[in-house]
Parts: structure tokens; C-alpha cells; sequence
């Protein structure tokens, strides 16, 4: 419905940060002359997100996940390369871009804390230009989905961190803005409300068309939101493209586990590929290049008692751990 | 910018929000009331029956009550929270708004006014008809007081501003606001009137911007003025105001392009 298309190339940001020695003696000389020490944080990213898509950047803290967010909302001039989001150049900051976005900070608010929600929701409207109508309208509509039905009118203090959320989240969205960055929305929210909001994000997603970048370290965030992944490592793109091939990618072998009667003297006649992670109590667990899964499944049914056995791929924490440790292998 | 009813829905509730804490800003403008009042008595008790520096008792007390609600009218307070939003980067939360970060400013000022006025007015009342003022209002006194009022705190609100605008290159750039209201005691008619204060501080306060912000609309009020010493007063405060005006927009381009360089 809108064009929220964001393309990038070559983006790239370097801090100049002061930097000294502890000790009064090195405090006295950064008096008289300060040394600076150049820090790229985002080195030539390239990449093209279409209208609509919902996308998510993972890497490590420090990756430069958030400059690029804060590049392409405007708040922070780029040292090099280019982005148009939504036919604009973000770091121009043009009144008529401002409206056309919104960014969701998990860790600052937007909101006036010691009036109601609703109060804030107007200012906003009328910041933004929204006839009070299409206000009301967004509002009662948001409000129905975030189920926050009596909580508008009490001072946003008052609120708890997960209600908070959902109330930036109404407030961010109050001018139906065609792009969406979310930085770490579900920011120290409980496992039933993280899921809450995400159900509430794919389907805004789903039903306005914004395009929404997210940037979250629950990988649940990203594997349930975005189909497509950026992988940002260290201020490189490491990897643009579904999750699930990200997985397959990083990971190319699955986990066996078998609950057997009790003797575990089987189990011979496995390739050499398959490597044993874990025997104990009759439990153990096989780790298996993709391929083999069937034929290594088929061998332990054959030569165990098994009672019961499942096939799982490696936690994806497990996975982007192993990345943000050693970087792409390919 | 032209967002105007963006930025009057923003004053109306930004006051909406003061007035839960009301309590508290009363007692913050009690704090700046001290110290002219205090100065009021010390004047008032020097001039005793006879005159002080050509001042009768009477118009010390007119004298310093005009003063107490100019200064509350003119005190830019939010000069020292800007400081703070740079520093701690919630400038980046105003900046993602299709509004300019002064808007959010000027609400917090206009609401604190309101606020202000609703304690310092009746308080000022109070002590009016306990102290017994002599003042003679003419017309033209008037007239020329309320521009002179509005210019006064214009002034101060921009060259506050613009030395808060510093805190996008030092950290603490609040040293200067400290400075700032140091100098505002002594050359803007607080310690005592500019007319009373000794031969070069008096050439000094006239030249320098800060008489303009609290002690020329007092005295204008007051009648202690010749309307020749008005127009050169409106000159000066307005060439001042011209100066900080342009300071503010030339340290704000430049400020926001650092700060989105080096990252909020």
C-alpha cells in the first residue's frame, strides 16, 4: 500500500572516540592534547528491502546493528555510501520523511510519564498531522489488538513495562508510518508478553504493508517475525537471505536423541560422521551431517531398544553463538 | 516550521503534566523569591524614613515586588535541562519528531509560567498589602512594559539557549548557565538597582545583555526611565536579542550535524 522500499549501499560510520591512559598523569596530558581512536561500526553495508517486508538484523552487541537503525532513521549522518528509505535521503531529516517513519527504542520512551497514554496518543496526533477522526479510529483499533482496554487513562508511571510497551507501540504507529524500526522492542518484557507483541507485529505488518526492520537479541523475536535475516558482524553483512538457510548454513547437522530400554552397547555400525555428544542414564544424543539423518535414525532403531527418539535441529542460540564467537566459517 | 498545532497541543499537555508535580514547582518558585525579597528588605530598611540612593522606602518595595514577578516571567529554567537531553541522548527521541526539538522547549517554558504565575501572583499580592508599594502608573508605562516584558524573556530564553546549545561539544557546558546567572545577580537589578550600582559596573550592566533581561522592564514599570532612556533601552535589548536569535541558530545547525555524527 505505501512505498516504504529502503536500499543502501556501501553504508558505512566510523566513531571518533577520546581515548587515554588510567592516571592522573595521563588525565592532564588529554587536557592539553586528546587522542582520538577511529572505530568503524558499520563497514559498506549493501543491501535492498522491498515495501512490506519484515525483516530482522541479528549480531553480537556492538555488531552496528543499532547505528544502522539510527542511520537510516535520520538520527546519525553516515561517513560514507547512500540510503533512500521511502524515496528519501534519511539524514536530511525532512519533516515530510519524519512522518513517513517510526522507531521504537526498547529502552527509551516516547511517552509523557505523568499524564495518561491517551493524552500523550493526542499530542502526537497533532504533531504528526492525523485528523482527530483517523486518531480516534487508530487508537481504538490498537487498543482492541494490544488489549490495553483501561489502561490509557492512567498516568504512564503507573504502568508496567510491558503495558508501557504496548502503548509506545500504539504511539509509534499513530501515523501509520510506511517503515518501522524496531530496536530490541521486547527489551526485559516476560516470555507471554514477548509473544503478545510479536503476534501483534506480524499482524500489523501483515495488514498495513509497512516495512518493519527489527533488531532484537531473542532470537524467538526473529525466528518467529522475519523471514529474512541480516547478519551483521562486526559492521559487515555476513549473511542476507532466510533464516532457515542461515541455519542450514551455519549448522549442517541435525541432533539424534534416543531413550532406550536401558543397554546403550549399541549403536555400532554408525558412520564415522555421526559423532556421539552425550551417553548417560540410556539416553544418548548423535550429532549428524543433514544427509545422514535417515540412515543414522534407521541404524540406532535397528540396533537399540529405543523407546523413544527425536530429531532436532541445534538451538539457534546455539548456532548465531558460534558465529558471533568465531565468525562465518564460509 | 509550521506546525503550529502541534506545537500548541504539546504546551497544553506539557502543562497537563506540570500541574501533577505542582507542589513541587511552588516550592521551587518560593526558592526564587528569597533572594529579591531578602534584597527588598535590606533596601527598604537602608532607605527608613528618607531616601536611599534617591529611592524611598515605597519604591524599593515597588521596586523589588515588580522584580520578583519579572524575574519568575523571564527565569528560562529549561536552559538547564537541555544540557542534560544532549548529554544523555534523549535528544534522539526529539529528533525522530516531524517537530523541532524548541517546540518541546517552549512548552516546557510557557507550561512552567502558568504553573509559576499561580503561586508567585497571590503571593505577590499578599506581601503588596502588607508592605504598602508606591507606585504611580501611567499609561504609556504600561504600554511599553508588557513589549519590554516579552523581550526580557525572550533574551533570556535564547542566551540561555544558545550557551545550553554548547553541551553538544563539552560535556559540562552548564558551567556557563552558573556564570550566567552569577552575572544576571549582580548586573540585572537584583543586588540592587542598576541606577545604584557604582560607575563602571553601572556602564557595564547598560552595555551588557543582562540588564535587559529582569532590571529594564522593572525600571520601565516603575517609571524610573525618561522615554529617551526607554527607546535606548529597546534598542540595546533588542540588538542583544538579534545576537543571541542568531548564536542560537547558527550553534543548533551545527550542534544537531555533530551530534548525528558522533551518535546520541
Amino acid at each position: 500500500m505505501r512505498d516504504g522500499k529502503i536500499v543502501v549501499r556501501a553504508l558505512s560510520k566510523t566513531y571518533r572516540v577520546p581515548e587515554r591512559a588510567p592516571g592522573l598523569g595521563a588525565s592532564l596530558k588529554s587536557l592539553v592534547r586528546k587522542e582520538y581512536r577511529e572505530v568503524p561500526a558499520v563497514r559498506g553495508l549493501t543491501f535492498t528491502i522491498e515495501p512490506g517486508e519484515m525483516v530482522g538484523f541479528i549480531g553480537p552487541n556492538g555488531a552496528g546493528k543499532t547505528t544502522t537503525l539510527k542511520m537510516l532513521a535520520g538520527l546519525l549522518h553516515p561517513g560514507g555510501g547512500t540510503a533512500q528509505v521511502a524515496g528519501f535521503t534519511p539524514w536530511e531529516r525532512s519533516p515530510a520523511y519524519l512522518r513517513r517513519i517510526a522507531m521504537v527504542l526498547g529502552n527509551k520512551s516516547q511517552l509523557m510519564w505523568d499524564i495518561p497514554a491517551l493524552d500523550t496518543f493526542r499530542v502526537l496526533g497533532e504533531m504528526y498531522g492525523v485528523p482527530p477522526a483517523v486518531q480516534r479510529e487508530t487508537v481504538a483499533e490498537l487498543t482492541e489488538l494490544l488489549d490495553l482496554q483501561g489502561l490509557l487513562q492512567r498516568p504512564v508511571r503507573n504502568l508496567s513495562l510491558g503495558e508501557r510497551m504496548k502503548c509506545e507501540l500504539v504511539a509509534a504507529l499513530l501515523h501509520r508510518p510506511a517503515v518501522l524500526f524496531l530496536d530490541e522492542p521486547t527489551l526485559g518484557l516476560d516470555v507471554s508478553m514477548q509473544r503478545r507483541l510479536r503476534r501483534f507485529i506480524a499482524s500489523y505488518n501483515r495488514r498495513s504493508g509497512a516495512t518493519v526492520i527489527l533488531t532484537s537479541h531473542y532470537m524467538a523475536d526473529v525466528a518467529e517475525l522475519c523471514e529474512r535475516v541480516l547478519l551483521i558482524h562486526q559492521g559487515l553483512l555476513l549473511y542476507d537471505g532466510p533464516l532457515a538457510a542461515l541455519k542450514a548454513q551455519l549448522a549442517p547437522f541435525k541432533l539424534i536423541r534416543v531413550t532406550t530400554t536401558g543397554g546403550l552397547n549399541g549403536g555400532q555400525g554408525l558412520p564415522a560422521t555421526a559423532h556421539v555428544v552425550a551417553r548417560e542414564n540410556g539416553k544418548l544424543t548423535v550429532r549428524v551431517p543433514r544427509g545422514e539423518t535417515a540412515a543414522v535414525t534407521a541404524t540406532l532403531l535397528r540396533t537399540l531398544p529405543v523407546v523413544d527418539l527425536a530429531v532436532e535441529d541445534p538451538p539457534l542460540e546455539a548456532v548465531i553463538d558460534q558465529v558471533y564467537q568465531e565468525g562465518m566459517s564460509q | 516550521m509550521s506546525n503550529v498545532r502541534g506545537g500548541q497541543a504539546l504546551i497544553r499537555h506539557t502543562w497537563l503534566s506540570w500541574m501533577q508535580h505542582r507542589s513541587f514547582f511552588f516550592l521551587l518558585a518560593f526558592g526564587w523569591m528569597i533572594p529579591p525579597l531578602i534584597y527588598l528588605f535590606v533596601w527598604a530598611t537602608a532607605a527608613g524614613g528618607g531616601t536611599a540612593g534617591g529611592m524611598t522606602r515605597g519604591e524599593f518595595v515597588t521596586y523589588y515586588l515588580v522584580l520578583i514577578v519579572v524575574n519568575q516571567l523571564t527565569y528560562a529554567q529549561t536552559n538547564w535541562t537541555v544540557g542534560d537531553l544532549i548529554r544523555e541522548g534523549s535528544m534522539s527521541r526529539l529528533l525522530l519528531l516531524p517537530l523541532s526539538p524548541l517546540y518541546n522547549t517552549l512548552a516546557t517554558e510557557i507550561a512552567g509560567k502558568v504553573v509559576y504565575m499561580s503561586f508567585v501572583l497571590p503571593v505577590t499580592a499578599l506581601l503588596a498589602l502588607w508592605l504598602r508599594p508606591a507606585l504611580a502608573l501611567d499609561g504609556w508605562q504600561l504600554l511599553a512594559f508588557l513589549p519590554a516584558l516579552l523581550l526580557a524573556w525572550l533574551l533570556r530564553f535564547f542566551w540561555g539557549y544558545w550557551l545550553a546549545l554548547l553541551a553538544f561539544w563539552a560535556t559540562r557546558a552548564d558551567a556557563l548557565l552558573a556564570l550566567q546567572d552569577s552575572l544576571i545577580f549582580l548586573l540585572a537589578g537584583q543586588v540592587a538597582p542598576v541606577a545604584l550600582l557604582p560607575g563602571a559596573l553601572q556602564v557595564a550592566a547598560k552595555a551588557l545583555p543582562f540588564r535587559y533581561m529582569i532590571a529594564f522592564p522593572v525600571e520601565v514599570l516603575t517609571g524610573a526611565l525618561t522615554p529617551a532612556e526607554v527607546g535606548l533601552g529597546f534598542a540595546v535589548q533588542g540588538g542583544w536579542l538579534v545576537v543571541a536569535l542568531a548564536l542560537y541558530r547558527l550553534l543548533w545547525s551545527r550542534g544537531v550535524q555533530q551530534y548525528t555524527a558522533v551518535g546520541g
